[in-house]
C-alpha cells in the first residue's frame, strides 16, 4: 500500500475517503446539520492553529487530504442528490485534522465533530478500534438510494 | 440396541462428519493441488508435508522437493514456528505476514503469507499461503515515485504562485509611482502653463478651445489618481483595509444596489503587504459577488484569529454549482483566491450551492512569508 501520499496518517485519511463514500443521503443530511450547528469562529480558530502547527512538507499532506476528501464527498452527494456544500466541507475539516500531525485534542474534535455523527470511530478515544468507514449501514440500503436518486427521487 | 445389530453386539455410534471426511480424504487435496496460489502444508512442528505444485513453481523445487523440509528454509531467520503459533491461537482465524521469501536458487522476494491453521487426520497443522508481492511493490514503489514528482511539481507551482503574486504587488508598486511621480506631474505642469496661457488670450473661441482642454488634463489627472488607487490603495498600504473595503462596498452598493455589512474587529495590524494581501482577496470575492451573483445582501466579517486574519465573506445570491464551475478550467478568480491566501501562509475556502448564496473565508497569518521585507518598497503615493 502506498503509505507516504497524506504523510503519515495516510491509513486513517484512507479510511476517512472509503468511509464518506459510503454514507447514506440520511447520514450526509446529518453531517451538513452538525456543520451548521457548529461554531464557524471554533472551526475557523481550530484551522489555524492546525495549519500553523506544520510547515512542509505537512501542509501540503493536510491539504491533500482535505482536497481528497472534499472530492470524495461531493461525489457521494452528487449520486445520491444532496446539495448542500456543509457536508463536504464537513469531509474537508475532518480530514484535514486526520491528517495533520497532532493537532490539540479541542481542536481535532472542532474539526471532525461533524463527520464524527455518522463515523464514531473518528473520534479519538476510538482509533484503532475499528475502520471509520463502518457507520452500521447495510449495502443494499445504499444501492437503493443510488438507485432512487438516479430516478430523479433525490430523497432517501 | 441399536438397529440390526445382533446379541452380544455392542457398538458405539458415531456421529460421522461428512465435510471432515472430505477435508481428510480427496476433496481437500484436489483444492490444494489445483490451487492457482502457492501452498505450503506445514505440521506443528514446522515441517512441510506437502506443496503444491504451484509452490514448487514459485520456490524453484521439483515435485516432493520441499517434503520434510522446515518452512524455515523458506523463510529464514523470520520466526516461521512463531507465526505457525500465532495462526493456532487466532480460534480458526487466518494470519497474515509479510516476509522474504527464499527460493532453490538464493534469490529473495517479498511474500505475502497467509497462515491458515485445519485439523488434520495427522493432527493440527496450518497451511501457508505464499503470494509473490515483487509486482505489487513495484507498482507502489512506482506510485510513490509518482505522487512524489506531482508534490514536487505542486511545491514549485505554488512557490512559482507565490513569486507571481509578489511580483505582480511590486510591478503594481512601481508602475503606480511611475504614474504619480512622472506623468501626474506632467499633466499638473501642463495644467498650470494652461491657465497662465489663458490669461493672455484675447479671443474668446480661443479661451473656449483652451477651457476644454483644461477640462480634458484635470478628467484625465483624476483617471490616473483612480489608477494609482487600484494599483496601491493607499489606506492599505497604511496598514487599515476596512476604509479601502468600505469605499469598494459604496461604490458596488451605488452602481448594483447591493446593501452590505462590514465588521471588523481585529485589534492586530497586518504587516503592509499582508493589508493588501487582504485586501485583493477580498476584492475579488466581492468582484465575484458584484459579477455572478444577483445578490440583494453581501456581509463582510474580519477578525483576529490564532495570530492571523480571518475573513469571511458571504451574500445571499444565486450560488453556484462547484462541479459546474470547478471543475472546468477558466476559473481563475477561485483559484487566485486560494493560491493568494496560501502564498501568504494560509489558507481559503470557497463554498455554494445553486440557490444557497456563497461563503468565502480565508485566513493569513500575520508574520507569514508575505510579512519578510515589509517596509522595503512603501512610498507615499
Amino acid at each position: 500500500m502506498v503509505k507516504s501520499v497524506f504523510g503519515p496518517h495516510t491509513p486513517r485519511v484512507l479510511e476517512v475517503l472509503a468511509g464518506v463514500s459510503a454514507l447514506s443521503a440520511a447520514q450526509i443530511d446529518l453531517v451538513a446539520r452538525a456543520w451548521h450547528q457548529a461554531s464557524d469562529l471554533e472551526r475557523a480558530e481550530a484551522w489555524a492553529r492546525l495549519w500553523r502547527a506544520g510547515p512542509a512538507p505537512e501542509g501540503y499532506w493536510v491539504m491533500g487530504a482535505a482536497s481528497a476528501a472534499r472530492q470524495a464527498a461531493k461525489d457521494a452527494a452528487r449520486k445520491l442528490g444532496r446539495a448542500d456544500w456543509a457536508f463536504w466541507a464537513a469531509a474537508w475539516d475532518a480530514a484535514a485534522a486526520v491528517a495533520g500531525d497532532g493537532p490539540a485534542d479541542r481542536d481535532y474534535e472542532i474539526l471532525t465533530g461533524p463527520l464524527a455523527t455518522v463515523m464514531p470511530a473518528l473520534k479519538r478515544a476510538c482509533i484503532g478500534a475499528q475502520p471509520p468507514g463502518l457507520a452500521g449501514r447495510v449495502p443494499a440500503q445504499r444501492d437503493a438510494e443510488l438507485r432512487q436518486a438516479a430516478r430523479g427521487g433525490g430523497h432517501a | 440396541m441399536p438397529k440390526g445389530g445382533g446379541a452380544g453386539q455392542v457398538g458405539r455410534r458415531v456421529a460421522k462428519d461428512p465435510f471432515r471426511e472430505a477435508m481428510n480424504g480427496g476433496m481437500f487435496r484436489q483444492f490444494f493441488e489445483a490451487s492457482r496460489q502457492a501452498m505450503l502444508l506445514v505440521d506443528a512442528s514446522g515441517e512441510i508435508q506437502h506443496a503444491n505444485a504451484r509452490a514448487g513453481m514459485l520456490l524453484g523445487y521439483g515435485p516432493g522437493e520441499l517434503r520434510g523440509q522446515p518452512a524455515e528454509n523458506v523463510f529464514p531467520g523470520q520466526a516461521v514456528a512463531g507465526h505457525l503459533e500465532a495462526g493456532e491461537h487466532r480460534a480458526g482465524a487466518d494470519l497474515y505476514v509479510e516476509l522474504v521469501g527464499l527460493r532453490r536458487d538464493h534469490s529473495q522476494f517479498p511474500a505475502g503469507v497467509q497462515v491458515v491453521p485445519v485439523a488434520t487426520a495427522l493432527g493440527r497443522a496450518a497451511v501457508l499461503s505464499i503470494t509473490d508481492l515483487t509486482d505489487q511493490q513495484r507498482a507502489n514503489f512506482l506510485l510513490e515515485l509518482g505522487l512524489e514528482a506531482l508534490g514536487s511539481a505542486d511545491r514549485d507551482r505554488e512557490a512559482l504562485l507565490g513569486h507571481l503574486i509578489r511580483a505582480q504587488e511590486e510591478e503594481r508598486d512601481r508602475i503606480a509611482a511611475a504614474i504619480h511621480d512622472d506623468t501626474i506631474q506632467l499633466l499638473t505642469g501642463s495644467n498650470l502653463a494652461l491657465q497662465q496661457l489663458r490669461l493672455r488670450l484675447r479671443e474668446p473661441e480661443h479661451v473656449v478651445i483652451l477651457d476644454r482642454l483644461a477640462e480634458t488634463l484635470t478628467a484625465s489627472m483624476a483617471r490616473l489618481r483612480q489608477l494609482i488607487f487600484d494599483l496601491r490603495p493607499a489606506i492599505v498600504r497604511d496598514g487599515t483595509i476596512t476604509a479601502a473595503l468600505q469605499d469598494y462596498l459604496e461604490q458596488m452598493r451605488s452602481d448594483t444596489g447591493i446593501n452590505y455589512r462590514l465588521e471588523d474587529s481585529r485589534t492586530v495590524v497586518a504587516p503592509a503587504r499582508t493589508s493588501m494581501l487582504i485586501y485583493r482577496t477580498a476584492r475579488e470575492a466581492l468582484l465575484n459577488v458584484r459579477k455572478h451573483a444577483h445578490a440583494k445582501h453581501v456581509q463582510v466579517q474580519l477578525r483576529d484569529v490564532a495570530g492571523g486574519s480571518l475573513v469571511r465573506i458571504v451574500d445571499d445570491g444565486v450560488g453556484y454549482s462547484p462541479a459546474d464551475i470547478e471543475e472546468r478550467p477558466g476559473h481563475l478568480g477561485l483559484l487566485l483566491m486560494r493560491e493568494r491566501a496560501r502564498a501568504a501562509g494560509g489558507w481559503c475556502r470557497v463554498e455554494s450551492m445553486p440557490g444557497g448564496g456563497t461563503t468565502v473565508e480565508f485566513w493569513v497569518p500575520v508574520d507569514g512569508p508575505l510579512a519578510n521585507g515589509d517596509g522595503e518598497r512603501d512610498r507615499a503615493a
